[in-house]
């Protein structure tokens, strides 16, 4: 069942003109990887997506239900959850508030924090701790954490790896795979290896449109349609 | 939060999530052990000024410590500005026309008890004009928001502070508050009634000059005065809306709140509809800031436009908030105890430094002439009535150098709040 839907999405910053008529699809249960060089767009479709900048032109559908003219906050409340890049998470809230701020009213805190804890063991004992102490890579998996607390059906993704060490990487990567066996996703990847290890499907951006896609099994970044667009 | 921020943090891990299976009020002691501290000082603070009043110390306390309607007024002011620091350090929306709300709170009262609010009696109790009070303030808080939160940082402050200076020139040129009513209004007829069931009885009163007064309380020789007497009533007040304030801070929406100050975007899409928690924040902070008004002008028994609505009465607010700790909620009260005790050990009054100079200082000293001029010179012109200057030098060097406060550089040294971190000291000291 198709979960998510951009047909002729126009989003703009001021005057200037980024995205130029994306269209795309997301299937429930599958990761989609955008990906593209710096500025295309990708940041900015997940922001047309939860209206945190509204497009101007194209319809944003969530199950089938038109968003586009909605507030962020109800886009959320139908399932949508964002880890922004740079790991920012909401640094004079403690470990803990972080993942209460985001876990809905009608849920059993107690229990997702736990489950939290449980995924990222790394967390636990800073769940006292502001989460501006936190190194980059905790930070980063309290953030995922964060998105995936909400009974969220589909989950954007920015940028998890940028700034991080290797090692953490890797660590962060297995903290995405394990998101994603709950929640479909939409990952936003500029390590172009990583977001076709992780995805089930890509979507090449240049110039605010989309120039390519398909199942990432069928390609490489050694690929002449795909390096045409990646290089700089 | 930069990029390289890779070294994990190295603390030790912390006790506190296996509390729940004690008692929880011996937790809920441990973690108010410091607030039962501040509480205590604050009750004994008259009687040891009374008792130091009366020992051979007696110039030096009246010197260099501030006396009770000083006190009084760090327990309205400081309230203000908790009130003030509640939505603009919570939220981060500096609400520069704070001095509305509290100006509605003050008014209220007096307008009501001289039976000047249609369908107020007169006689209405104090506890309920000031309630009304605090309701005018949030319902106008309310209205004010639902512009002002279109806009955001410095465009938010100035819409704030131009919306109060409107009602100050309303409130200033309204002949229905006074026949004067650019000099404020005063409460007519006797003592303002408490209003709470079993307190009336005691004879208790708001207000200096008409509150009760007991003599040889409990056959100790010591004598309660009526100023004595407003302080406590006042303090009983303020304690209850801080620990309002403080549990909203703490509560699921106080969390929201500081979701909201430290990114909108971000808040909102964890499904925060950050409109309403600005706009209940808002009213929030002004009913209590309303509360504070009310206090003041129960207190004193007449307001002013510029005791109230003026925006000095807000930047004195975001002063003692700057000193005592922006976003700390009790941070603002210690800058509002500094703020009055500058005010009142450099006043030009009988009992300030000043004066104690005068009187101390040998005769030939203060009038040794240096350059042409004398000791006494230097008194009458970096002493006498000065405080303004030095506030203002204080809060210049807190901007520079210590931009988290008093309370806030002491919580970033702690690691915490000072509740919460001396809960811990006595946790490990008990075991």
């Amino acid at each position: 069942m198709t979960l998510l839907e951009l047909e002729g999405v126009h989003t703009y910053y001021d005057e200037s003109h980024v995205l130029q008529g994306v269209d795309l699809a997301v299937e429930e249960g599958e990761i989609v990887a955008l990906v593209g060089r710096n500025g295309v767009g990708k940041t900015t479709t997940l922001r047309s997506i939860l209206q945190l900048t509204p497009p101007r032109e194209g319809v944003v559908r969530f199950r089938g239900e038109d968003v586009t003219s909605e507030h962020t906050h109800e886009v959320a409340d139908r399932g949508v959850g964002w880890v922004p890049e740079e790991r920012r998470t909401f640094g004079y809230l403690s470990v803990e508030e972080n993942v209460r701020v985001a876990v809905r009213s009608d849920q059993d805190f107690d229990a997702l924090r736990e489950y939290v804890f449980d995924l990222f063991p790394a967390l636990e004992r800073f769940r006292e701790k502001e989460a501006r102490n936190l190194s980059g890579g905790q930070q980063q998996m309290l953030a995922i954490a964060r998105g995936m607390v909400g009974d969220n059906d589909l989950l954007l993704v920015d940028e998890p790896s940028e700034g991080l060490a290797p090692m953490i990487v890797d660590q962060v990567v297995e903290a995405l795979r394990e998101a994603s066996a709950e929640t479909t996703m939409i990952l936003v990847e500029q390590n172009f290896p990583l977001a076709m290890d992780l995805a089930d499907r890509f979507y090449l951006l240049d110039h605010g449109t989309v120039v390519e896609s398909g199942p990432t099994a069928d390609v490489s970044a050694d690929d002449e349609r795909i390096r045409r667009y990646l290089s700089a | 939060m930069t990029d390289s921020s890779e070294r994990p943090l190295e603390v030790e891990e912390t006790n506190r999530g296996t509390r729940t299976d004690e008692g929880w009020l011996s937790e809920y002691a441990r973690d108010h052990v410091v607030h039962g501290l501040v509480i205590v000082a604050f009750l004994v603070y008259p009687v040891v000024y009374d008792l130091l009043g009366r020992s051979p110390l007696a110039s030096e306390a009246a010197a260099f410590l501030p006396g009770l309607t000083f006190m009084i007024a760090v327990l309205y002011l400081g309230l203000f500005a908790m009130s003030f620091d509640f939505v603009s350090g919570y939220t981060g929306y500096l609400s520069f026309g704070h001095a509305a709300f509290y100006g509605t709170g003050a008014y209220a009262v007096v307008l009501a008890t001289n039976g000047k609010i249609p369908g107020v009696p007169a006689d209405t109790p104090f506890v309920l004009t000031m309630l009304l009070g605090a309701v005018l303030a949030g319902v106008l808080a309310l209205a004010m928001g639902a512009v002002s939160f279109r806009l955001t940082g410095v465009y938010f402050a100035m819409i704030t502070l131009g919306f109060a200076q409107v009602l100050y020139e309303l409130v200033r040129n309204w002949g229905y508050v006074s026949p004067n009513p650019s000099e404020g209004a005063t409460v007519d007829g006797g003592a303002l009634e408490v209003g709470v069931p079993y307190v009336d009885s005691l004879g208790l009163a708001v207000g200096r000059l008409t509150g009760d007064s007991f003599e040889n309380v409990l056959g100790t020789g010591f004598d309660v005065s009526a100023t004595m007497t407003s302080y406590y009533a006042l303090a009983l007040v303020v304690v209850v809306c801080y620990f309002s304030m403080q549990r909203i801070i703490h509560s699921p929406f106080g969390k929201a709140m500081i979701a909201v100050r430290e990114n909108e975007e971000r808040a909102e899409a964890v499904g925060y509809d950050v409109f309403r928690i600005k706009m209940g924040a808002f009213a929030a902070s002004a009913f209590f800031a309303g509360i504070a008004g009310a206090l003041f002008a129960g207190y004193s028994r007449s307001v002013s436009p510029e005791s109230t609505y003026f925006f000095l009465v807000t930047a004195d607010a975001l002063i003692v908030t700057i000193v005592g700790g922006i976003g700390t909620l009790a941070g603002p009260l210690y800058g509002t105890v500094f703020h009055e005790w500058l005010g009142d050990v450099l006043s030009t009054e009988d009992d300030g430094i000043a004066t104690y100079l005068r009187e101390t200082v040998p005769e030939g000293l203060l009038t040794t002439d240096v350059g042409g001029v004398t000791f006494a010179d230097v008194i009458n012109s970096v002493v006498d009535g000065r405080a303004p200057l030095y506030l203002g030098i204080v809060f210049v060097l807190f901007v520079l150098f210590v931009p988290n406060g008093l309370l806030g550089t002491v919580r970033d040294r702690l690691g915490g709040t000072v509740a919460e971190r001396t809960g811990d000291v006595l946790e490990r000291y008990r075991r």
